[in-house]
């Protein structure tokens, strides 16, 4: 038998401990292939028309993937390469130079490597059909999704693989330099046991990072206070969480820990031996790894957040932004449309839309740095103009009063708003606020817009002061259609040669495309990331297992069933799940809590369904890693 | 002389938690001798076949084989010098789950591309001597401990090193396998004049050999060597040293 007869024998029959890396591998050679193969499909392309930004988001989009899948591949090559330490140590010690077990090894890998490739990018092609199909709906076109294989994707996709390749090899070939054959004989047993005791600096640390990360999300609930230093609060707040994060899993987590087995004075359960204890020695040289798994499970998720955020809220911010169907700039343009739909037998209202701008003051009228006699400038509409709004004699609505303008400026309901000039003045009540625009924003100005009685609006028209060095519009012609608006009266209106317009419907379609994009590219790489932590952690979890196989198996000499240990060990995956998850968790929320009215206007919805997905996903990999427990516990003894 | 180390050092720890293992050993070996170094649990004896078997680096001191310095050797070297020269049985078995009790003993012919009728002479002398024949066909994992460190002894011995590093290799095996696996050191000795180093806490196996060095504190406390005395008499004398030495009878 030669000696490479032993060395493949050996590969086959240790494929299946193999199968964790491949895994590692054919995700993500299905997480690239599929993303890039859907970029190059030509049909969705055409069909969309925000190409343009459709490929800036699928490369900046495919980078981050790069990234995380080099990291990911890399930290199961290492977790792999500790598991063959034994193997690579015995080979040294029959006479094998470095150079003669990477070659074995580049072999073994480029097998695994290269069918993992083959499997990830018939995976990959599948998928990415599917996910197509998701970006096409998130993106509101109509599109049949069909098999489109593309040569280049592949070449693509091959192309980063060898570098990941090289790369890995690279990374063998310092592990296999730098280790100590000494070491790798002993490895697996001394593996990451030095616990240095309970003292006085893990108390402290450990309460340093509680406060620091309270102390973060006190700055993040209060950031607009910071109005004027907000670059250095935000780069405040994201210190003190991530330092925070890291002091928690270094210290606190532990210090916690200890506080309950010291509450047990000494009667520690197998419950305890299992979890508390497993943990308290592994929490400590984990933390950097945990840490790190939050963040990034709260960076992306944020991140999806934000984005599913502005996504959902592209129809109402369009309302609060768009006020009519059709917006033009001069009267006559009006009328060449109107003329337009009327040939073509739409029915429709053109709509003349007096205006006129008072100051305004009152303590209906909150500010948001809280000054009680804050006066703003608003744009009078009558009544008349404005649909679905009733508004009786000595009333008054506000309109276009969108989630970022609210943040800074606030109303009281059923308080009087009094609105002057020089010479005339009126106090109305203020009955409604609402978030719909009642003029087209080149009109508004930025204003909000105050709709008035019609008698009310005659009166504050005569006596307005026209204002001869405020050149702005004092009229808005708009066109509502009447029914629904649709893309074929847009194109119809839209000739090459026909005047200047505003559209909503356009300005829909853009907005819904881009905000969908940018949705489909974070949420798939945010995914990739979440799920990256997570079968990092998953990884772990099988690596703790190993090294802890002769525990179970004393304490199944002992006596104890396999359904005790197991109990054990799910509090410890419970824990070593569940402790990044609800610091992941908590981060987002503050994350979000703070931002989110940039993105749009409506929080919860977005937030609590991307963080459900998170828990989904974690909850899986942990029950996994339960049953992968329960499996080496069986096989224990 | 074959092996010879000066004044060895080795300490482990970093800076400011330092412990010295060794605290400054010197030794010979010439070819064909067989020697034991025993002591207390702790007292380095592990360490010290391991500095010297090239498994692990001294913090200071020389271990010249054949006239080489080891401490100085590039990799490549150290790695055909192992393949060549020397063999080991371990503590722990280091047995391939993945290979047959016969492909783990072959393991080091594999690698020096040797007949495979020469292979199978040798395999069957070896694993006949040390009764472990019948098993060729199992799994590591189908064999008891002390079979596996009997594959493991064979592993070590089928190239005929010049060198063979034992630590503990009786340890897992019973009064009968243990006796016949030191009779095979014994032998290979004696008919190849392979050299031997041995660690072992128990005096009958140490009384297979031609001389025990004792370590203490980290420094060799005193030498026995046998000469023309019986095996029974030699073995007496190691007890008495053990029990000199203290700290013997606790050890298991
Ligand atoms: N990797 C290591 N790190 C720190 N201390 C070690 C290490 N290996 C051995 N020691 C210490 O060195 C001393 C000698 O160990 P060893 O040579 O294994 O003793 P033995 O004589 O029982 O074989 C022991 O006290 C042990 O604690
Ligand atoms: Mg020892």
């Amino acid at each position: 038998m030669s000696f490479n007869t032993v060395i493949l024998k050996n590969f086959f029959k240790n494929l299946k401990n193999y199968a964790l890396y491949m895994f590692a591998l054919v995700f993500s050679v299905v997480l690239y292939f599929s993303f890039v193969l859907m970029s190059q499909d030509d049909s969705a392309v055409e069909e969309i028309q925000s190409s343009q930004l459709m490929s800036t988001g699928f490369t900046v989009g495919s980078v981050l993937l790069v990234v995380i899948i080099l990291a990911f591949v890399m930290f199961a090559n290492s977790l792999f390469l500790k598991r063959r330490n034994r193997e690579l140590a015995l080979f040294q010690l029959i006479g094998l130079t470095h150079g003669e077990i990477l070659r074995i090894l580049v072999l073994e890998n480029a097998v695994i490597y290269f069918s993992s490739l083959v499997f990830g990018i018939a995976f990959g092609f599948l998928t990415s059909r599917t996910l197509l199909m998701i970006l096409l709906r998130l993106m509101q076109v109509e599109l049949s999704v069909g098999l489109n294989f593309s040569v280049q994707a592949v070449i693509q996709t091959a192309i980063l693989f060898v570098g990941i390749f090289t790369l890995l090899m690279i990374q063998n070939f310092i592990f296999l330099k730098r280790t100590r054959l000494i070491s790798m004989l002993t490895l697996d047993q001394s593996s990451e046991a030095d616990y240095s005791g309970m003292g006085i600096g893990t108390m402290i640390l450990g309460l340093l990072g509680l406060i620091m990360i309270s102390s973060g999300y006190w700055l993040s609930m209060n950031i607009i206070e910071f109005g004027s230093v907000l670059l250095l609060v935000l780069f405040g707040i994201l210190f003190l969480t991530i330092v925070g994060t890291y002091l928690t899993f270094k210290a606190s987590v532990a210090f916690v820990l200890n506080m309950i087995r010291k509450s047990k004075q000494g009667c520690v359960s197998v419950n305890d031996v299992l979890s508390l204890t497993s943990i308290m020695f592994k929490m400590k040289s984990n933390a950097f790894l945990l840490s790190l798994v939050s963040i990034i499970s709260a960076i992306s998720m944020g991140l999806i957040s934000f984005s599913y955020i502005s996504h959902y809220s592209v129809e109402s911010l369009i309302e609060s932004t768009v006020s009519h169907d059709y917006t033009f700039y001069e009267e006559e343009d009006m009328q060449f449309y109107s003329h337009l739909l009327d040939d073509s037998e739409i029915e429709h209202r053109p709509l003349v839309i007096p205006t006129i701008s008072y100051v305004a003051r009152g303590d209906g009228i909150i500010s948001g740095n809280g000054d009680d006699d804050s006066e703003i400038s608003l744009n009078i509409v009558s009544e008349e103009f404005v649909d679905d709004t009733e508004v009786d004699e000595g009333e008054l609505v506000i309109h276009g009063l969108s989630t970022v303008v609210g943040v800074y400026m606030d109303f009281d309901l059923n308080r009087s708003i009094t609105l002057y000039n020089d010479d005339y003045e009126v106090t109305l009540e203020l009955v409604e606020t609402n978030e719909d625009a009642a003029l087209p924003s080149f009109v508004a100005r930025g204003r909000l817009q105050a709709v008035v009685s019609s008698e009310v609006y005659s009166r504050l028209e005569e006596n307005a002061i026209h204002d001869k060095e405020q050149a702005e519009p004092h009229e808005a012609f708009v066109i509502d259609i009447v029914g629904e608006d649709s893309q074929e009266i847009f194109q119809l209106m839209n000739g090459e040669n026909n005047p200047l317009f505003e559209s909503r419907i356009e300005q829909y379609t853009n907005q819904i495309q881009g905000a969908g994009i940018l949705m489909f590219v974070i949420g798939f790489v945010g995914l990739a990331f979440l799920m990256t932590t997570g079968c990092i952690l998953y990884f772990k979890q099988i690596g703790e297992s190993e090294d802890e196989k002769d525990t179970y198996k004393v304490l199944r000499k002992l006596g104890f069933s396999v359904n005790e240990i197991v109990k054990g060990l799910t509090l410890k995956v419970a824990i070593t799940f569940g402790i990044p998850l609800i610091i992941g968790l908590l981060h987002t929320y503050f994350a979000v809590n703070a931002g989110w009215f940039i993105f749009g206007n409506e929080m919860w919805i977005p937030m609590l369904t991307v963080m459900g997905a998170y828990i989904v996903l974690y909850s899986t990999f942990g029950l996994v890693s339960i049953l992968y427990y329960k499996k080496t516990v069986r096989d224990s003894l | 002389m074959i092996i010879q180390a000066k004044d060895i050092k080795k300490s482990y720890g970093n800076k400011r938690n330092r412990t010295e293992v060794l605290k400054g050993i010197d030794l010979t070996i010439e070819a064909g001798e067989f020697v034991t170094i025993m002591g207390a649990s702790g007292s380095g004896k592990t360490t010290l076949l391991n500095v010297l078997s090239s498994i692990d680096n001294v913090t200071s001191g020389h271990v010249y084989i054949e006239d080489q310095d080891i401490t100085q050797l590039k990799e490549k070297k150290l790695a055909d010098f192992r393949k060549k020269d020397l063999g080991f049985v371990f503590q722990e078995y280091n047995l391939l789950n993945t290979l047959t009790v016969k492909e783990n003993i072959l393991l080091p012919l594999s690698i020096r591309e040797t007949k495979k009728a020469e292979a199978e002479k040798q395999f069957k002398l070896v694993s006949e001597e040390l009764d472990i024949y019948n098993l060729k066909k199992k799994y590591p994992s189908e064999i008891s401990g002390g079979q596996k460190q009997r594959t493991s002894a064979a592993r070590a011995f089928i190239h005929q090193p010049k060198i063979i590093f034992a630590d503990e290799p009786t340890g897992a095996l019973d009064s009968k396998a243990a006796s016949s696996l030191l009779s095979k050191m014994k032998q290979l000795n004696k008919k190849i004049n392979s050299t031997i180093l041995m660690v072992t806490h128990d005096a009958t196996a140490a009384s297979y050999s031609k001389r025990v060095v004792f370590l203490k504190d980290g420094l060799i406390y005193s030498t026995l060597i046998k000469g023309e005395r019986t095996q029974e008499s030699f073995y007496k004398e190691i007890m008495n040293t053990q029990s000199v030495i203290g700290g013997v009878s606790v050890e298991f």
